[in-house]
C-alpha cells in the first residue's frame, strides 16, 4: 500500500541532487566524457573544468585551489587526513564512525561531550600530549546537531603549537574538522574556523554521492591512500570524477549562496516539528543544545521513552514518513548509537530516540502532517504497551533525575497550557 | 485429533522474517492467541567479502511484527548455535561426513534453546513457520505428519524434535495446501515480506556458499583426485573435506568427461571419481543408520516403511530394522543412489514421521 503523503524527514542521510546540478553535471556524462589526463583539446577541456571547479569549491572555503583535493566522499576525505600523521591523535567521542575507526588505528585519546554533544575546549587542551599530532572535531555532528567550537578550539592547538615552538619540539599538530554536516547551513570557511584540514561532502548539500574534498594547509603533508597515476597532485590516484568534481562545485555555490535565508528556514520548520511534537506528546524528550546558535538548523533529535524507535520507523514508514534513529550505522546492528550513549542519555531514552532531520524540499505541510504521524505511531505504541501520558510523565521524569545535567519538568494532561514544557531536557 | 486450544494461550512464536514465519504469526494471532513473536539471533558474524543478511532480515522480522501490532523480541542464541550447528557442520565436515545443519538447528535451538527459553517465561506454545503438521491425538499421544504441501513439506528437518518439544509446537502453514498460498495469504494481510524469495542453502551461511565457509575455518590440503576403477591419479584437489559423494561440479580435472565424487578419504586426503554415473559405486541396496532418534520414543516394530534421503526427496519404500542402541539399517529392494555419510535418511509410516538417523 502507498500512503497518500511521502515526507522525508532524513535530509541528513541523502540529499537529491538540485536539477541545478544535474544540469551541470550530465554534459560530463555524455558528450563531454573526456579523460582531462588525455593530451587533446578536448580533454584539455575537461581538465580546465575540473580546475576551475576546484577554484570554485576553493574561493567558498576561504582557501587556494591548490590545497584543494578530490576524493570519493567524506568517508575517504578523513581516512585522508588521518594518514597525513603517524603519532597519538585526539577525537571526541560523538565523531562520526569514519573518523573514529581511523582514530583507532593510532594511539589516541577520545575525550568525553557534555550532555548536550558539546567538547569543552579546556577538556581538549588536556587531552594534547607533546607527540599529538593530529586533533578532530566533527563541525556539526549529524544525530543531535551540535555546533561544536572548533574556532575556540583551534585556538588551544595554536597554543600548543607556539609552547612546541618555543620548547623547540619539532612535532606538528594539526587540527581537522568534518564540515560533511555543516555546509548546508553554516559557514565553512577554513581560515574562521582556523583549522589545517577540512572534510566536506557533496552529497549533504544536494550534490552527486561519492564525491568529496579534503581541504590542508600549507602545512600539512598529505599521504596517498590511493596509488596510481598521480592524479590530484599524486594524494588521490585514480580518473579525475569529472561529473561528480563539477556538480560538486555547483552544489557548494548553492549552498552558499542561499546558506542564510534556507538556515532561517530550516530553524523555523524545526521549531515548528519541535512544538508539534511536544504539543502532543508532552513527554518527548528533545536532545542536544539549546541555543539555537549551537545547533544545526534542520535537525530535531527526540526521544519517546519506553518506546522503542525501530518499530516507530516501521510505523512511520507506512504513514509515508521517512525518518532516521541514530546515525544510519548504528541502525542496523544491536548497538544504542555511540553518540547518544556519550551524551549520557539513559537508554530507555536512547533506544526510543528518532533523528529528524529537515531540507530543501521541506514545507510547513509536510512538518505538520510528520508531528500528527509521529505523535500517531507514538499512540498507537503506547496503546499496545498500555501506557499512559501521566506514567510517561512521572516515568521522563525519573529518567532524567538519574541522567547527569539533565531535567525536565513534563505538562500534565489536564494541567494547562500555562507551563507548558518546551521538550528540553539539556 | 483433539486441537490446540486457542484461548488464552500463550505463543512464542519464532519470526525470521521470512514469508513462512510472518504467516505463522499471523494466522496464530487470528486464531486468539496471545503472540509474542522472537527473533533468533543465531550467527552475526560477517565472512571477508560478504554480508551476511541477518540485519535485512531482522529490519523484515520487525516490519511484519509492527504491521500486526505484536511485540518483537530478539533472543541472542549465537552460543549455542555456534557449539551445537556450527562446530558440528565444521567437525563433520573435517572427518568426511556432509551433515545437515538445519536438522541440528531445529534439535538444539528452535525446538531446544528456544522452547526451553519460552516455556520458562511462561510459554504454552512455541510456533514456528515450518512445513508439516502436529497432530494431537485422543490417547494424549503427539504426531508429527508431512506438511499438507508435499513440495515444500520440510519434516525431514524434523526428525530429532522428540514428541515432548513436538506437544509445545505449532507449525500453522503445515496446514496450508501451497506456497503460492502461502505468499498470497501474506499479501492480503499486508505482511510486506511476500516477495521474498525462499530461503536456499544453509540458513547461517546465505549466499556464500559452503565451500567459502569451510574454508575459513579448516585448512586447504593437496591431495590427489583418483579413478575410482583404475586407481589413476586424474589430477588434484585442495582438500577431501570440500567433496561430498555424487558431487560434479568443483572437479578441477582439465576437461575430459564429467565425473563424479564416489567416495572420498579424509584421513588420506583422497577424493575418488567415476566418469560412469551408473557405476555400481555410486549405489547401495542397504544403508546403515546411527545416530538414531525415534520422536515417540521407541523404535518401531522392523517392516516396510517409506524413507526419504533427501528434502523433498522422493519417499521410497525400505525394509526398516531398528538395531542395538542408536542404529538401524535400511534395506531397499534394489540399489538406490547412495547417499553422502552423514546425511538424514528419515523414516515415514504413511503420511507420519515416524524418526531416522545419520547415513554412515
Amino acid at each position: 500500500m502507498t500512503p497518500g503523503r511521502e515526507v522525508c524527514l532524513d535530509y541528513a542521510a541523502a540529499t537529491p541532487m538540485d536539477p541545478e546540478v544535474v544540469a551541470v553535471t550530465l554534459p560530463y556524462l555524455t558528450e563531454r566524457f573526456w579523460n582531462p589526463s588525455a593530451p587533446y583539446s578536448r580533454a584539455r577541456e575537461a581538465r580546465d573544468d575540473v580546475e576551475r571547479a576546484r577554484g570554485t569549491v576553493a574561493r567558498l572555503i576561504g582557501a587556494r585551489p591548490d590545497n584543494v583535493v578530490f576524493t570519493a566522499g567524506a568517508t575517504e576525505a578523513n581516512n585522508l587526513a588521518f594518514a597525513a600523521v603517524e603519532g597519538h591523535v585526539v577525537v571526541d567521542a560523538i565523531e562520526h564512525e569514519s573518523v573514529l575507526a581511523c582514530a583507532a588505528t593510532h594511539a589516541r585519546r577520545t575525550v568525553r561531550v557534555g550532555a548536550d554533544g558539546l567538547v569543552d575546549p579546556a577538556v581538549v587542551a588536556r587531552a594534547i600530549r607533546p607527540d599529538t599530532e593530529l586533533v578532530s572535531v566533527e563541525l556539526t555532528n549529524g544525530e543531535i546537531g551540535c555546533v561544536q567550537p572548533v574556532r575556540e578550539i583551534s585556538r588551544v592547538v595554536a597554543s600548543e603549537c607556539a609552547r612546541r615552538l618555543e620548547a623547540g619540539e619539532r612535532t606538528p599538530i594539526y587540527l581537522h574538522t568534518d564540515a560533511s554536516q555543516a555546509a548546508g547551513t553554516l559557514s565553512v570557511n577554513v581560515s574562521t574556523l582556523g583549522v589545517d584540514l577540512l572534510t566536506l561532502s557533496a552529497a549533504k548539500i544536494y550534490g552527486p554521492k561519492q564525491v568529496g574534498l579534503l581541504w590542508a594547509s600549507d602545512d600539512v603533508r598529505l599521504r596517498p591512500l590511493v596509488y596510481g597515476g598521480g592524479q590530484e597532485g599524486g594524494v588521490r590516484s585514480g580518473t579525475e570524477n569529472v561529473a561528480g568534481i563539477v556538480g560538486f562545485a555547483r552544489a557548494l555555490e548553492l549552498a552558499c549562496e542561499r546558506r542564510a535565508e534556507e538556515a532561517r528556514r530550516l530553524a523555523g520548520l524545526r521549531e515548528r516539528l519541535r512544538a508539534g511534537i511536544v504539543e502532543r506528546v508532552p513527554w518527548a524528550v528533545v536532545a542536544g543544545p539549546r541555543s539555537p546558535k549551537r545547533r544545526l538548523p534542520g535537525l530535531l533529535s527526540v526521544s519517546f521513552a519506553g518506546i522503542e524507535a525501530r518499530r516507530l520507523v516501521i510505523a512511520l514508514e507506512r504513514a509515508g514518513v521517512y525518518v532516521g534513529t541514530g546515525s544510519a550505522c548504528a541502525a542496523s546492528r544491536m548497538r544504542v548509537s555511540h553518540v547518544l550513549e556519550a551524551v549520557g542519555m539513559p537508554r530507555e531514552l536512547a533506544e526510543g530516540s528518532l533523528r529528524l532531520t529537515l531540507g530543501r524540499p521541506t514545507s510547513p505541510e509536510d512538518v505538520d502532517y510528520a508531528a500528527e504521524a509521529i505523535a500517531g505511531a507514538v499512540r498507537a505504541e503506547m496503546e499496545r504497551l498500555g501506557l499512559d501520558d501521566a506514567g510517561q510523565a512521572a516515568r521522563v521524569e525519573a529518567l532524567l533525575a538519574g541522567a547527569p545535567g539533565a531535567s525536565m519538568r513534563v505538562r500534565r494532561p489536564g494541567a494547562g497550557g500555562a507551563a507548558g514544557n518546551d521538550g528540553y531536557a539539556w | 485429533m483433539s486441537r490446540a486450544t486457542p484461548r488464552g494461550a500463550r505463543v512464542f512464536c519464532g519470526l525470521s522474517g521470512g514469508v513462512d514465519s510472518a504467516l505463522a504469526c499471523a494466522l496464530l494471532l487470528e486464531q486468539g492467541f496471545d503472540v509474542t513473536a522472537v527473533y533468533m539471533r543465531n550467527w552475526s558474524r560477517d565472512l571477508p567479502g560478504f554480508r551476511c543478511p541477518w540485519a535485512d532480515d531482522l529490519a523484515d522480522a520487525e516490519r511484519v511484527a509492527v504491521t500486526l501490532g505484536i511485540d518483537l523480541e530478539v533472543w541472542d542464541c549465537e552460543e549455542e548455535y555456534r557449539a551445537t550447528v556450527v562446530d558440528y557442520l565444521v567437525d563433520s565436515y573435517a572427518h568426511g561426513y556432509t551433515p545437515n545443519p538445519d536438522v541440528m538447528c531445529n534439535q538444539t535451538i528452535k525446538f531446544g534453546t528456544f522452547l526451553e527459553r519460552a516455556l520458562a517465561e511462561g510459554a504454552d506454545y512455541v510456533a514456528t513457520g515450518h512445513y508439516g503438521r502436529v497432530e494431537r491425538g485422543e490417547d494424549g499421544r503427539t504426531r508429527l505428519l508431512r506438511a499438507l504441501d508435499e513440495h515444500k513439506d520440510q519434516t525431514y528437518f524434523l526428525w530429532r524434535v522428540g514428541e515432548e518439544a513436538l506437544s509445545r509446537a505449532l507449525l500453522p502453514v503445515g496446514e496450508i495446501r501451497d506456497k503460492a498460498e502461502v505468499r498470497r495469504m501474506c499479501a492480503e494481510r499486508g505482511l510486506g515480506v511476500e516477495a521474498k524469495p525462499d530461503s536456499d542453502g544453509i540458513c547461517f551461511i546465505g549466499p556464500v556458499g559452503i565451500r567459502t565457509f569451510l574454508l575459513d575455518a579448516l585448512e586447504r590440503r593437496a591431495g590427489d583426485v583418483v579413478e575410482w576403477e583404475t586407481g589413476r591419479v586424474l589430477g588434484r584437489h585442495d582438500g577431501a573435506f570440500l567433496f561430498t559423494v555424487g558431487q560434479r561440479r568443483g572437479l578441477d580435472l582439465g576437461g575430459g568427461p564429467a565425473r563424479y565424487v564416489v567416495s572420498t578419504d579424509v584421513e588420506k586426503n583422497v577424493v575418488y571419481v567415476t566418469a560412469n554415473h551408473d557405476s555400481p559405486a555410486l549405489f547401495a541396496s542397504e544403508v546403515s543408520l546411527s545416530d538414531v532418534r525415534w520422536i515417540a520414543g521407541e523404535p518401531p516394530a522392523p517392516g516396510r516403511y517409506l524413507v526419504r534421503t533427501r528434502h523433498t526427496g522422493e519417499l521410497r519404500e525400505a525394509w526398516v530394522e531398528p538395531g542395538d542402541g542408536a542404529s538401524a539399517v535400511l534395506r531397499f529392494d534394489e540399489p538406490v543412489r547412495r547417499v553422502a555419510p552423514g546425511q538424514s535418511a528419515v523414516v515415514y509410516d504413511g503420511l507420519r514421521c515416524l524418526g531416522g538417523g545419520i547415513v554412515q
